[in-house]
């Protein structure tokens, strides 16, 4: 019996110190939180992360010029590939129905590099991080506008990175890369771009 | 209740995504730059590159899991550069830098479930086998991380921290269904679903059951007409289900994981009847674990964690000598806790994460009992807490040169404070080169098992015993070389301080735990990664290590000096067909009996196909294809010193996609 209600006293005192554990972080968390109520109340009316990265890249498209826009197959579809990862889920699903011009617009979503010179647009997913050099390098000389969201991609090659400052997407443009690509992007997008040389 | 808090705001999320793409496509580049996000992904700024990471990283997928065919984390493990796994016929122990205990139910390594502890709060095992609480199947990744992990994890980082990433119900989309069968009258199946909607709300349902005859076997140390001419008749089967649940709804994520493995005990273990198939074992572990990940701001993002555990363990062992009686051995295991950590950038080149940690151990409680004529021996009953703190630094010193520094303060109810640093320099002369110096100190504290288990006549509580310690000095050098060639070489040197283990007592022969060894090992690791453009990948690595205890200056039992790799895929037909091919060396090892268990050469082969059929996988595995005889030191419950492990063994398995 003693040593039964000793037992329950230790239990009761422990469950006491972990409620007040709980408790102090839990109200630590809410005056983070209260210190920033804006966000709390921002969350109902913001978009997917990657909706809005859909709709850039959709319109990224208007404003690119393939060289191979003056060959005769310029009716052919324009090829929107993610390379790994697809975080992108169902937010290109309207770009089925689109028309850029007179080229209908398709997703294609690749695991490796095969049959990756039909692209013009590859979107190189955060997952293929540890393999960028070696994709950047095949991708070399295809026409082909490299598109990211990893922090350092831009520098280490990829034309258009994308990044979030301040909640909002913002994307750099490697000049160097877009120039060895043979692309151009119309002055529209590239001043709206932190510029990255290299 | 679950079903209910999830069902609402995914039926929202899927009728508001139609509308807001079609009107984020009208907007101006202008206009979408101005367009709030909600970041799905916060965490993601923290995740580092494996030459960024304070250690020697290996990574293995699930596309390498599908196309080696590997069966549980055991067999993962095994392909790993330096690691190596014994198995006793019951539960199998990872071998790490030519340390491996026999029966130390792998306390030494920690295992992590999307972040969540696996260890049990009993005997501290994390099992690797059938008994490990996840499907493999369910593995989207395993990062292995070499060292000792304290100054971020706290006890059982020893050796290394294995940290399993579970897939996403985004990479099911749908339900799918797998079947396999294999040597032995091995049968598993599994059914599972995943779910999607939207960027942010996500869903993954499995369930898993395996049953599994086993060998009939024959054991020399048996040998007599007393005991079956050593030969164990259906005493090796072995029976697990597992479920597995994973919801995530924007930054939260609700996993629950349960798994119940039976495994008879075909050895004669802990000096039981033998051939007697009521000889087994039961583990079951199962977890709720609530996580919540945020970010505050551009530059800080917040994550919180509480969990409860369930561990439950039922021995039975039959004795044939007097009294002739069923022996049972339980033990039952609950806890709960919680996790908050801060992780910020605010301060211009500097990555700080900052976290405390609290554990409660409502039970930890072990029972031993004969059953008829009924004699209690053991019931002990404890519960404890344990709570800590942490700091990590990632400080930029120069464009190329990194230092970290962390440090995890640990308070025991039971042995009071820990304090265990881990300093770090990664430089990179050139853009493909890192060289990383790395110091690190971690514990172990005595489990409840080593603590206070005891009988009337074998073994022995010792109450005293202290944590032991492991201070560990690495350099690794890590290069890459033109396209998707890696190489990694590191050299480590560690030191163990009161290691805990069993010794017999000389008084009385009963076995006892003690902090009695000192030891301290150095070795060297080489790998070399390739990916070549046609999917054709491979790796190949050797390790050296070199083990000494101080006091008798002999090298540690189950430690050998070399161990080698190589694994390669080879594409037949692209994106199709697969052959995986591993080949896996280990030298002699010495045996507790100072015998040795003779080195061994193994070859595993599987065919591994996709997309032949539309949302088919098929694949046929051989195991051991030369069936070489080889054996595994064990502990010293047995009466044979090394036992044998499989021979040539064969496993098809189809898994389908609806």
């Amino acid at each position: 019996m003693g040593l039964n209600s000793g037992v329950k006293t230790r239990i009761y005192t422990k469950s006491v110190a972990f409620s007040l554990w709980i408790c102090s972080i839990l109200m630590g968390v809410m005056v983070v939180m209260a210190i920033r109520p804006s966000d709390a109340y921002a969350q109902e009316s913001k978009r997917g992360e990657y909706e809005v990265k859909a709709a850039f890249l959709y319109n990224f498209v208007k404003f690119v010029e393939w060289p191979d826009d003056k060959n005769t197959h310029a009716d052919r579809t324009i090829n929107i590939c993610i390379l790994g990862e697809d975080r992108f889920g169902n937010a290109f699903d309207f770009i089925k129905d689109e028309t850029i011009g007179n080229r209908s617009l398709a997703i294609k979503r690749f695991k490796t590099l095969q049959h990756i010179e039909n692209c013009h647009v590859l979107f190189i997913s955060r997952s293929e991080k540890e393999d960028i050099e070696h994709i950047l390098g095949t991708v070399k000389g295809l026409n082909i506008l490299t598109v990211g969201d990893t922090e350092g991609f831009a520098n280490k090659g990829v034309i258009i990175n994308f990044y979030i400052e301040k909640n909002r997407v913002r994307f750099e443009i490697n000049v160097d890369s877009l120039k060895r690509s043979g692309l151009s992007i119309s002055s529209k997008v590239m001043h709206l771009a932190r510029i990255i040389q290299g | 209740m679950i079903f209910c808090l999830f069902n609402l705001p995914l039926s929202e999320a899927s009728e508001s995504t139609g509308d807001l793409s079609s009107d984020l496509k009208q907007m101006s580049l202008e206009e979408l730059m101005e367009i709030e996000v909600s970041k799905v992904y916060a965490a993601s700024k923290y995740e580092q590159k494996i030459t960024e990471a304070p250690s020697s990283v290996t990574i293995i997928t699930s596309d390498e899991i599908k196309k080696y065919g590997y069966r549980t984390l055991a067999d993962i493990l095994r392909s790993v550069r330096g690691f190596y796994v014994t198995n006793d016929r019951n539960y199998s122990y990872v071998g790490v830098r030519g340390f491996a205990r026999a029966s130390d139910y792998n306390a030494r390594v920690l295992v992590l479930i999307d972040g969540h502890r696996v260890n049990d709060n009993i005997y501290y095992s994390a099992s690797i086998g059938q008994d490990f609480v996840l499907d493999v199947d369910l593995i989207n990744r395993v990062e292995i991380v070499r060292g000792p992990g304290s100054s971020l994890y706290g006890t059982n980082a020893f050796f290394a921290v294995i940290n399993i990433l579970t897939k996403q119900g985004s990479e099911l989309r749908g339900p799918e269904v797998s079947g396999e069968a294999g040597s032995f009258n091995t049968y598993k199946g599994r059914i599972s679903y995943g779910y999607e909607v939207g960027n942010n709300a996500n869903m993954l349902l499995s369930g898993s059951i395996l049953d599994s005859k086993g060998q009939n076997l024959f054991f020399k140390e048996y040998d007599s007409p007393a005991t079956h001419n050593g030969s164990a008749r259906n005493c090796d089967y072995e029976r697990n289900y597992s479920l597995f649940s994973k919801l995530s709804y924007q930054g939260f994520v609700l996993e629950g994981a349960y798994v119940s493995r039976t495994k008879g005990i075909p050895t004669g273990a802990f000096g039981t009847g033998f051939n007697d198939p009521r000889n087994r074992t039961i583990d079951q572990r199962g977890y709720i674990d609530l996580s919540y990940d945020r970010s505050l701001g551009q530059q800080s993002s917040v994550q919180a964690r509480i969990y409860y555990d369930n561990y439950y363990y039922r021995g039975n062992y039959t004795y044939e000598q007097d009294p002739k009686t069923i022996n049972k051995d339980i033990g039952d295991g609950d806890w709960l806790g919680g996790e908050l950590k801060l992780l910020s950038t605010v301060f211009e080149g500097h990555k700080l994460i900052f976290g405390t940690e609290y554990q409660y151990n409502l039970r930890q409680d072990q029972k031993n009992y004969d059953e008829n004529p009924f004699s209690l021996y053991l019931n002990d009953k404890r519960d404890s807490t344990v709570w800590a703190l942490y700091f990590q630094d990632e400080f930029q010193i120069l464009k190329n040169l990194v230092f970290h520094a962390g440090v995890r303060y640990d308070h025991y109810e039971t042995f009071g404070a820990t304090i265990n640093p881990r300093l770090a320099l990664i430089y990179s002369p050139w853009s493909k080169t890192t060289i990383k110096f790395v110091y690190g100190e971690a514990f172990r504290t005595p489990n409840v098992y080593e603590l206070y288990y005891q009988d009337e006549s074998v073994f022995k509580s010792n109450p005293n015993l202290k944590p032991e310690k492991i201070k560990t000095s690495e350099i690794i050098l890590e290069q890459s070389i033109g396209k998707g060639l890696f190489i990694s070489v590191s050299g480590f040197y560690y030191k163990i301080k009161d290691l805990i283990s069993q010794h017999a007592d000389p008084a009385d022969g009963s076995l006892i735990f003690e902090n009695v060894e000192n030891i301290h090992a150095k070795g060297i690791e080489l790998e070399i990664n390739k990916k070549w453009e046609s999917e054709l990948e491979g790796r190949v690595s050797y390790s050296f290590q070199n083990t000494q205890n101080e006091q008798t200056g002999e090298r540690l039992t189950n430690s050998p000096k070399h161990v080698a790799k190589l694994n390669m895929i080879f594409p037949f037909i692209k994106e199709k067909l697969f052959l995986g091919v591993e080949e896996q060396y280990m030298s002699k090892r010495k045996t507790l009996a100072n015998r040795e268990a003779d080195a061994f050469f193994i070859t595993n082969m599987t065919l591994y196909s996709q997309k032949l059929l539309k949302g088919m996988e098929i694949s046929g595995s051989v195991y051991n294809l030369f069936g070489e005889t080889h054996g595994d030191p064990v502990g010293a419950e047995f009466r044979q010193d090394i036992i044998e492990q499989d021979g040539r063994s064969f496993r098809i398995k189809l898994t389908y996609k609806f």
